[in-house]
């Protein structure tokens, strides 16, 4: 019945090949983008949608390689990836090009463009962690268009790719490499929302947009060095595909426009599509829904799937028991994520400083708080532990940094520790954020492993196990495999 | 557990017998959270004054503890019976974080109940929520923003919510400028045997962070940014009559 279900769901949409070729999207191939697209994955079946039905690609800035590269911005946001890239997606790309792909070019697809190119090691991080190499100027000196002096030092206790300390590279040298997981561009309405004019966080209001002066949500990026599309845009097109002059304003406006068409969520999961039996998950309910809402005041986080906690005689004749228990599994998730409480200690950016007291019970939504998105309606950059010591597990393969605050210490992790990424302190300047990272949209995990900005987590049951660790929660086996289920339908 | 939460709440009046209702309490302490787990941000937030032998209740603080540092205690005495949390109550209160590390220490519930969650009074709407214009005249007017001692950091529920207020008003009224001027407490008082001043600087963060929000609150509007050392108490209604919080604080005052 399950496969019945899935077969119906497909029907409707285009539909990936099985082969390999068509779920991956090369620049410059003049595909035609439908406006309903389905890719499979060990979950299901992702789901994206594009208002304003199908776009032909040919000559679109997203799609064709406008650098020098070969790259586009397509390269590293697949659709079949939720419109990002999974870990698995970049090893099958190796494998099926030996490495010839423009998504393993040298300055950001290898651990290294001081390594050797042709070897499979090099590219270690992208393989195996899904992660790309992201070069940020050290120190730096500007944020928000304010002046900004960095209040602490950064020196490399361990570097194994060499572009922390090799030629050129390093704090010596002006620029600090760190490597992230590509963020899905998907869903933005959602990412570029305001719920509040101010930053609980920051303690301030919202910095404006200095293209249009309207409040900037804070979302966009793992370190949130760029606050709105054009900055990331400008930032993208410089780095990640080594353009010398700036996007133009028409190419800037075209992926603009593209982008914030696109809709990505799983549709078909273990249990069915996900808007059957009165769910209201995928796609078209994120598509038809309006941005920015306070789940605890208004339509519940993850409430889409309430209908799934008593499942009718009519829905119980045509689903198996496996998926009337999958279902139900499911709704268990969305509660237990709204309602378990568990104390969330010593964690920058949420139990310091905004008021909320350390230790703070509360539950995943704190922080995933935004209706249908599951993000932080109020900018989220916090510090769950995921790239600094001791918290993080150990990963041999990235670099560590020793952190030394030069007035006020960390207020947890004191005055001198290690971190594999300061995040959004590479942005600010400031020693108290060093370790936030800006919260990660929910949609689409099925399709997009692993998780967490550096790729921590392997797959869903590391991300529940991560936290069940950080923060001692408490799950039984069975909560946990509830909020696993949760996540890979949404 | 129900006997001896009878018993501490019958032992919470006698530990007041030194107080009086609405007394103003001010000491140092390492802060400790008791986990009553009524929900979301149930918890209690205790702190010992040595001077007085009485562990206080100092959860209503808009800017709670972290049990990692010592707080700065400032309250008044109220009329609720100790029974919730298992210690007398101070209410208003607050309660500053400062630099002095503390060993983490957390009691379980012991059969205290918490205060279930409700959102505070000072709390701002969503931008989706109209503004209604407050009624004129418009004349020269102050809005004050408080602050954790020696902090500037706008908090969440209190500052956000009275810079919200002054600025729906300032919305309103026009003024031709606003002048911003940062106050820091930095004549050292004497606290549970502990001098404690406000560096002078503070008062000028204050100023510039109060004044950068308004610039994005209200880009345009012609900001003037001043800062004062020595700051006296001033009568007002958000301090929530506590001397010191009113020391700690930013004047926004809207000139035509």
């Amino acid at each position: 019945m399950a496969g019945c279900l899935t077969a119906i769901a497909i029907a409707t949409a285009s539909t990936a090949n099985e082969d390999g070729l068509d779920r991956w999207w090369s620049p410059g191939e003049g595909r035609v983008f439908p406006a309903t697209l389905d890719y499979p994955n060990e979950h299901g079946v992702l789901r994206t949608l594009l208002v304003g039905g199908a776009l032909d690609t040919r000559g679109h800035p997203f799609f064709e390689p406008i650098g020098p590269t070969g790259r586009a911005c397509v390269t590293c946001h697949q659709p079949a990836d939720g419109m990002s890239l999974s870990a698995k997606t970049a090893a099958a790309r190796w494998d099926q090009t030996g490495g010839t792909d423009p998504l393993f070019a040298a300055y950001d697809g290898s651990n290294c463009p001081l390594l050797p190119q042709g070897d499979r090691a090099s590219h270690s991080l992208l393989i195996e962690r899904g992660l790309i190499r992201i070069e940020r100027e050290w120190p730096v000196k500007k944020w928000n268009e304010l002046d900004v002096t960095p209040d602490f030092k950064i020196e490399v206790v361990r570097d194994p790719n060499g572009c922390n300390s090799g030629p050129h590279y390093g704090p010596e040298a002006g620029i600090i490499s760190v490597y992230r997981r590509p963020r899905p561009v998907a869903n933005l309405k959602y990412l570029l929302a305001v719920g509040f004019a101010y930053d609980p966080k920051q303690g301030l209001p919202l910095p404006l947009d200095p293209d249009t002066g309207e409040p900037m949500s804070g979302n966009l990026m793992a370190d949130d060095r760029a606050g709105n599309l054009r900055l990331q845009m400008e930032d993208a097109s410089a780095t990640h595909l080594r353009m010398l002059s700036r996007l133009g304003k028409r190419d800037r406006e075209l992926i603009r426009n593209f982008e914030m068409r696109v809709y990505a969520a799983q549709y078909v999961g273990k249990g069915g599509a996900v808007d059957d039996g009165g769910a209201s998950g995928g796609p078209a309910a994120l598509r038809d829904s309006e941005p920015g809402a306070l789940g605890s005041i208004g339509f519940p986080v993850w409430g889409e799937f309430e209908a799934w906690e008593t499942i009718g005689e009519v829905d119980k004749a045509k689903l198996t028991p496996e998926q009337i228990e999958f279902r139900r599994s499911v709704a268990r998730g969305a509660r237990i994520f709204r309602e378990k409480t568990f104390l969330i200690t010593d964690s920058a950016g949420i139990t310091t400083p905004m008021g909320f007291g350390n230790p703070v019970r509360n539950a995943c939504n704190f922080c995933h708080n935004m209706t249908r998105m599951g993000n932080d309606v109020a900018p989220g950059q916090v510090d769950l532990g995921t790239t600094t010591l001791p918290f993080a597990d150990p990963f041999d393969d990235l670099p560590l940094f020793r952190i030394t605050c030069l007035n006020d210490p960390h207020p947890y992790y004191g005055r001198t520790f290690e971190t594999y990424d300061p995040g959004f302190a590479l942005t600010t300047g400031r020693c108290a954020d060093v370790g936030k990272i800006t919260l990660q949209s929910m949609r689409g995990l099925a399709a997009r492993a692993p998780y967490f900005s550096n790729g921590l987590a392997k797959d869903l049951e590391a991300v529940v196990d991560y936290y069940e660790r950080r923060y001692r929660i408490g799950y039984t086996e069975q909560e946990k495999q509830d909020l696993i289920n949760l996540m890979s339908v949404l | 557990m129900r006997a001896l939460s009878a018993l501490l709440a019958l032992v919470a009046p006698a530990s007041l017998l030194a107080h009086e209702t609405g007394d103003l309490v001010e000491f140092v302490s390492c802060p400790v959270y008791r986990d009553t787990d009524a929900g979301r941000k149930s918890g209690c937030w205790l702190a010992y004054d040595g001077a007085s032998g009485t562990r206080w209740d100092v959860s209503q603080s808009p800017y709670k503890p972290d049990y990692n540092f010592a707080v700065l205690v400032e309250g008044r005495v109220s009329a609720e019976a100790g029974t919730l949390c298992g210690a007398a109550v101070l209410d208003p209160v607050r309660t500053s974080r400062l630099s002095i590390r503390c060993p983490a220490h957390m009691l379980p519930a012991e059969g205290f109940p918490g205060r279930k969650y409700s959102l505070p009074e000072r709390n701002i709407a969503p931008l989706a929520v109209q503004r209604d214009a407050p009624p004129g005249p418009y004349k020269a007017r102050k809005f004050y923003t408080f602050f954790e001692f020696d902090r500037d950091f706008l908090v969440y529920q209190y500052d956000d919510y009275l810079l919200d207020k002054a600025v729906t008003w300032i919305k309103a009224a026009q003024p031709k400028k606003l002048i911003v001027t940062g106050f820091a407490a930095t004549e050292p008082v004497i606290i549970s045997g502990r001098p404690l001043a406000e560096r002078p600087e503070t008062a000028e963060s204050r100023a510039r962070r109060v004044s950068l929000a308004l610039s994005r609150l209200l880009p345009g509007i012609e900001i003037e940014t001043r800062w004062q050392t020595g700051s006296l108490p001033v009568d007002a209604i958000d301090a929530d009559g506590l001397p010191m919080q009113s020391q700690r604080r930013t004047e926004i005052e809207a000139v035509f």
